[in-house]
């Protein structure tokens, strides 16, 4: 039966009442109105769920609510806005890397995490951090730019 | 709510506010006449049909804070059209784009512009839209000529702002001259969707005059995607939404035999079974009861059997054995369609005395979309009336579509249209529609349905498997004096629905079709030829147009084929096409290609490399002419020798799709579809046994990821000039690119890749 769970979100607290072994997407999603992480597949393959829960990428439609306990989560919606952008965000809009969008949240957030770990990664750093999300529109030249231009910016 | 779909919002009621406000008005101007005057319709609130295509107000609103609002049938498939869109719509208002939002697919919105499927936005919808947005700019300067009390001629327009030539004191904004009322303007239009004209004698700018088309205006849906700011029509709420999912046979056409409901009512959330016929559904309060539900009658990534769950199936093994799904397409029935037909093939063939005959079969597998987010969409039907909101790429033939499967009148249904995960041809948008329909029909309540991972992949409609055969025969002298192409391909047109078929009513919408577009375009002139199609209908699975339909594969074809024949001929591949390619346009994308490229004229290497070398490296080329639109494209790869695996690195493309309306839009869409035509090139097939798919998740069906990137795509644009219309740039580029790989690796190691994917085991196979 549902619970009433508390949960770290992008540095505010947060209580859900869900079924302790839903997934943390449903109730990103549906209890709290987090849009930024999507439903891509629900077998963890896709990435397009992805959140960074303390500093790690990881894939918010297979973990389940009660495994996170104290874990600090960041979605996307917890870097920046269309006002006020999170320089990853920004260097997105500027190399316009982006299509449906749809896996893009994705992208950012296993950006978010590489570049937090580590500040210069080279290309393939980039390519190795991001192969598990998966994009079909083919944006993939401009998201590796836009991660490129992002860890350029932050100097 | 967020800032998208607030705005999408607000938009509706602003402009059902101008209804309201200008009920019974009169606005009295009119464009090619002082007599045409039109009155508000009396009907307001009382239909969501479509406005009428002739009137201002079915294209454009006018605010008073001088912003304004295109509607659009068309609709974004993450293309990038709603900006290119939009650019067309400002170029000819002389308005900011910045201030002109775009409502786009909302059937009571918006005007039936067809479709948007086969590169055809910009193409068809663009000049409607241009000429509309004319017809506007015609109506402001008449409005204002007469609030200044001047003639137009004396008027100049800004960014939206309209003064009187030599008084800088005397200017108002659209906005203000508008005042919040409707433009109940008729400005006339004739036909239907794509061969519509809009104020068909309106003057349009003079391209040479362009100021935003040509400009790389950055996309207006970007922002919100990368904040999650975005409203998908995943995202959308609805005031008492119940959550569906799906429980598909196991069997294609199985047909449901029991279901036993046992443990569904200790689902916290759990509402109902929704069962008719063949379809079944469960409905919960919540996605998570939804999906354990679904779970328990079956909806699982692989079940082991018509009885896995507790809704048990009939025993159905219709599916033709995978392996032998080429066999199959020759023995189906179809019809015979002459492509190209000159001089005769059969009399060079016994007459090509000193000469080489060559023949190859081209195999493509069974592809699918693969949308990274599953298929939703979310129904209310209430009695006689309903209310969807989807993300399909035909609103409009959905909207119709919906009525006739509901039996209620069409006036009384509506489909508020938000943008999905890309779908690139017909995926299963419209499917989860009707699933969505049948849920609530039988709920009473709004039910929204989003496909499970193996829902999409496994029912999706498909790209489908063709079988080509081709004959070339070369004189003594390496001259090509014949060519026959046949080509075997289920229909990619079969716009059945899935639900409709499950409750029992398989024909109450859709056709099967045939494959009656532009399958090929036969690229050269030989002598003699023989091209033809050979048209069959569904062919084992559901099939639908998926991106550059079957020309994607009749290009690797055409395409690889005569690059053998320059091989056999010695020749170069790129001098032997321009020998034999009479296309203007043809000959200006292969030369631009080339010149870019640094293309240095030799036969391809076609020999197993020499020495202990741990890979080989090679160059191919391929051209495609698909709907007026010319691509050629040159690619490095290397084959690695011990795994087989091919790395693309450099890509070439020279793109002429006439003028362009947003370069880097453009540049982003020929890079979207170099990337996934490598991919389906690379990688994919459907799998299926005799009963259903068995390829239902990214496992069984991968695509490329990052690391298979090539190194760069260059892209050089040609004959981006006025001189010619803006043909449609969303398929074009993905054509070439199996046949420039397959070349490539021919270059390197010598080895004729005929069968797609090119996957490293079958690229190993292929090295014996």
């Amino acid at each position: 039966m549902p619970q009433n769970i508390s949960l770290s979100i992008n540095g505010r607290d947060q209580t859900v009442s869900v079924e302790p072994d839903s997934m943390l997407l449903y109730a990103l999603r549906d209890n709290l109105g987090l849009h930024g992480p999507r439903f891509g597949c629900g077998l963890g393959e896709c990435g397009a769920c992805t959140v960074v829960m303390d500093g790690n990428a990881i894939r918010s439609c297979i973990t389940p609510v009660s495994s996170v306990g104290s874990g600090k989560i960041t979605t996307l919606e917890g870097l920046g806005t269309i006002n006020k952008p999170h320089p990853l965000q920004k260097a997105f809009i500027e190399e316009q890397a982006a299509q449906c969008g749809y896996c893009i949240n994705g992208m950012i957030m296993a950006a978010k995490a590489l570049l937090d770990q580590t500040p210069h990664p080279s290309r393939d750093d980039i390519k190795e951090a991001l192969d598990g999300n998966l994009c079909r529109c083919g944006t993939h030249m401009r998201i590796v730019r836009a991660i490129e231009r992002a860890a350029t910016q932050r100097g | 709510m967020n800032q998208n779909h607030s705005r999408v919002a607000d938009t509706q009621i602003s402009r059902r506010g101008f209804l309201q406000a200008s009920s019974g008005l009169v606005v009295a101007f009119s464009l090619f006449g002082p007599t045409q005057i039109a009155v508000a319709a009396p009907t307001v609130g009382s239909t969501v049909a479509p406005p009428p295509a002739g009137k201002l107000y079915a294209w454009l609103a006018v605010h008073p804070d001088n912003t304004a609002t295109l509607f659009t049938g068309k609709v974004e498939t993450g293309n990038g059209i709603e900006t290119a869109l939009a650019q067309i719509a400002a170029e000819e208002l002389d308005f900011p784009i910045d201030r002109l939002d775009v409502v786009m697919g909302t059937t009571s919105e918006t005007v039936d512009q067809g479709p948007s499927y086969g590169s055809m936005a910009v193409r068809y919808a663009g000049p409607q839209i241009r000429h509309a947005a004319a017809a506007g700019r015609h109506v402001l300067l008449d409005l204002a000529a007469k609030h200044f009390g001047v003639s137009t001629n004396r008027l100049v327009v800004v960014d939206g702002t309209i003064a009187v030539l030599g008084s800088a004191d005397r200017s108002i904004t659209y906005g203000k001259l508008v005042d919040g009322k409707r433009l109940n303007v008729e400005i006339g239009a004739t036909g239907e969707r794509f061969a519509m004209k809009v104020a068909p004698e309106v003057r349009t700018k003079d391209p040479s005059a362009y100021t935003v088309i040509g400009k790389s205006v950055k996309r207006k849906d970007i922002p919100g995607k990368v904040t999650g700011e975005f409203t998908y029509v995943q995202d959308v709420k609805v005031d008492g939404m119940l959550h569906g999912r799906v429980v598909r046979p196991y069997g294609v056409e199985a047909t449901l035999e029991s279901v036993d409901e046992t443990g569904l009512k200790d689902i916290p959330g759990f509402v109902q079974v929704v069962r008719r016929e063949n379809f079944l559904g469960v409905v919960a309060e919540t996605e998570w009861g939804a999906i354990q539900a679904a779970e328990k009658l079956g909806s699982t990534l692989s079940p082991s059997g018509p009885s896995d769950g507790q809704a048990k199936w009939s025993k159905w093994d219709g599916l033709p054995p995978m392996d032998q799904i080429w066999e199959t397409l020759r023995q189906t029935a179809g019809s015979n369609r002459s492509v190209a037909s000159t001089g005769s093939v059969d009399i060079a063939l016994a007459s090509h005395a000193g000469g080489q005959v060559l023949k190859a079969t081209y195999k493509t597998p069974f592809q699918m979309h693969g949308s990274i987010g599953p298929s939703c969409a979310i129904a209310d039907v209430k009695g006689d009336h309903a209310t969807f909101w989807s993300g399909t790429q035909m609103p409009h033939e959905t909207r119709r579509d919906m009525a006739t499967i509901l039996g209620i009148p069409l006036d009384n249904v509506e489909l508020r249209w938000f943008e999905a995960s890309g779908g690139y041809g017909r995926n299963g948008l419209d499917h989860v529609v009707a699933d969505a329909a049948v849920m609530s029909q039988e709920l009473g309540r709004p039910v929204r349905v989003q496909w499970m991972r193996w829902d999409e992949h496994g029912w999706e409609p498909k790209g489908p498997p063709i079988v080509q055969d081709l004959l070339g025969i070369l004189d003594k002298d390496g001259n090509a004096v014949a060519w026959r192409h046949h080509m075997w391909v289920p229909t990619i047109t079969d716009t059945h629905l899935i639900a409709p078929a499950l409750i029992g009513k398989p024909d109450i919408t859709g056709i099967t079709g045939t494959g009656a577009t532009p399958v090929i375009r036969y690229g050269y002139a030989f002598d003699n030829a023989d091209v033809a199609v050979h048209d069959e209908g569904r062919v084992a699975l559901l099939t639908a147009w998926l991106r550059s339909p079957a020309q994607f594969e009749t290009t690797f074809a055409m395409e690889s084929f005569i690059d053998e024949m320059a091989a056999a001929a010695g020749q170069d591949p790129l001098a032997f096409r321009l020998a034999h390619v009479e296309d203007p346009r043809a000959v200006a994308v292969l030369k631009a290609a080339a010149e870019r490229y640094g293309w240095v004229n030799r036969p391809a290497g076609g020999k197993k490399p020499k020495g202990g070398g741990k890979s080989a490296q090679g160059r191919g080329i391929a051209w495609v002419n698909r709907d007026d639109v010319r691509v050629a494209t040159i690619a490095d790869v290397t084959v690695d020798l011990a795994s087989g695996q091919i790395k693309v690195g450099r890509v070439v493309v020279a793109h002429d799709c006439g003028l362009v309306v947003n370069p880097d839009g453009l540049r982003n869409q020929v890079e979207g579809n170099v990337v996934q035509s490598l991919s389906r090139t690379l990688y994919e097939e459907v799998t299926f046994d005799r009963s259903h798919v068995t390829s239902r998740d990214w496992e069984g069906y991968p695509i490329l990821r990052f690391s298979d990137i090539p190194d760069s795509i260059d892209v050089v644009l040609v004959n981006n000039t006025p001189q010619y219309p803006s043909y449609g740039a969303g398929e074009p580029a993905t054509n070439p690119t199996s046949a420039v790989i397959s070349n490539a690796v021919f270059d390197a190691i010598g080895v004729r890749l005929r069968q797609t994917p090119f996957r490293p085991d079958r690229v190993k196979a292929a090295m014996g």
